[in-house]
């Protein structure tokens, strides 16, 4: 099926059907940026520990 | 989402607010495929207070604060969904929440704006992401491009929308 064909067919779907990708989406996002954060953090704190080391 | 609009349409019901219309990113899904976002905008005619021609958002947050809606930001959350209540800023928007389309979630009845009016008032805001979205509609064929054109004239937006055609439309043919 062709991206094009994809998106009609989501596009059709109902109202109610389309809110639930809308949530699985939504969750998914959240979860990725949950994720970036706790790399973020880790690396934080792993930077303070080398400078920590080397002070 | 279905605790969500249920709570919103409670709200309408104590005369919280009176005519409301979902706008943004989930309205659009009404007539697009689904596109992640965060939020749910939602747009509200408020009463005025007696005596006083100024619109306050308090009585909205305090009535849901005492039934264990979480402020966070520019939003609260309702049924796990972050909601941002917009007061209509201008004709287009009081037009579209007027004018807004009766749909069901999950058998629970609420209010979208039209895909011409969410078309209108993504132009008007013209960040990328609302050309986008205004792309999308185009392309979908999920406007009526007569009534989108009578919206654009009465609200002053017609150079703008040539110029998006122009930028953009090139090529795309109706």
């Amino acid at each position: 099926m062709s991206k094009q064909e994809m998106r009609k067919r989501l596009a059709a779907l109902s109202f109610s059907e389309k809110v639930k990708i809308l949530e699985k989406l939504r969750d998914r996002s959240l979860a990725l940026a949950a994720s970036g954060l706790r790399q973020k953090s880790e690396e934080d704190a792993s930077k303070k520990a080398d400078k920590g080391s080397k002070g | 989402m279905k605790v969500t609009l249920e709570a919103i349409n409670q709200m309408q019901t104590d005369g919280i607010f009176g005519k409301y219309a979902i706008g943004g990113a989930v309205g659009a899904t009404l007539y697009l495929e689904p596109a992640a976002t965060l939020d749910v905008d939602i747009f509200v005619m408020l009463p005025t207070a007696p005596g006083s021609s100024l619109l306050s958002l308090a009585p909205l947050y305090d009535y849901l604060k005492v039934r264990g809606g979480v402020v966070k930001d520019e939003h609260i959350v309702i049924g796990g969904w972050p909601v941002q209540f917009l007061p209509p800023s201008n004709e287009l928007e009081r037009e579209a929440v007027a004018e807004s389309v009766s749909t069901t979630v999950e058998g629970v009845t609420t209010w979208v704006m039209s895909a011409e009016h969410l078309v209108a008032i993504a132009l008007s805001t013209g960040r990328a992401k609302d050309h986008i979205r205004i792309l999308q509609f185009i392309e979908q064929g999920a406007v009526d491009r007569a009534k989108l054109r009578d919206i654009l004239e009465r609200h002053g937006l017609t150079a703008k929308w040539k110029q998006f055609e122009g930028r953009y439309l090139e090529g795309i043919h109706e």
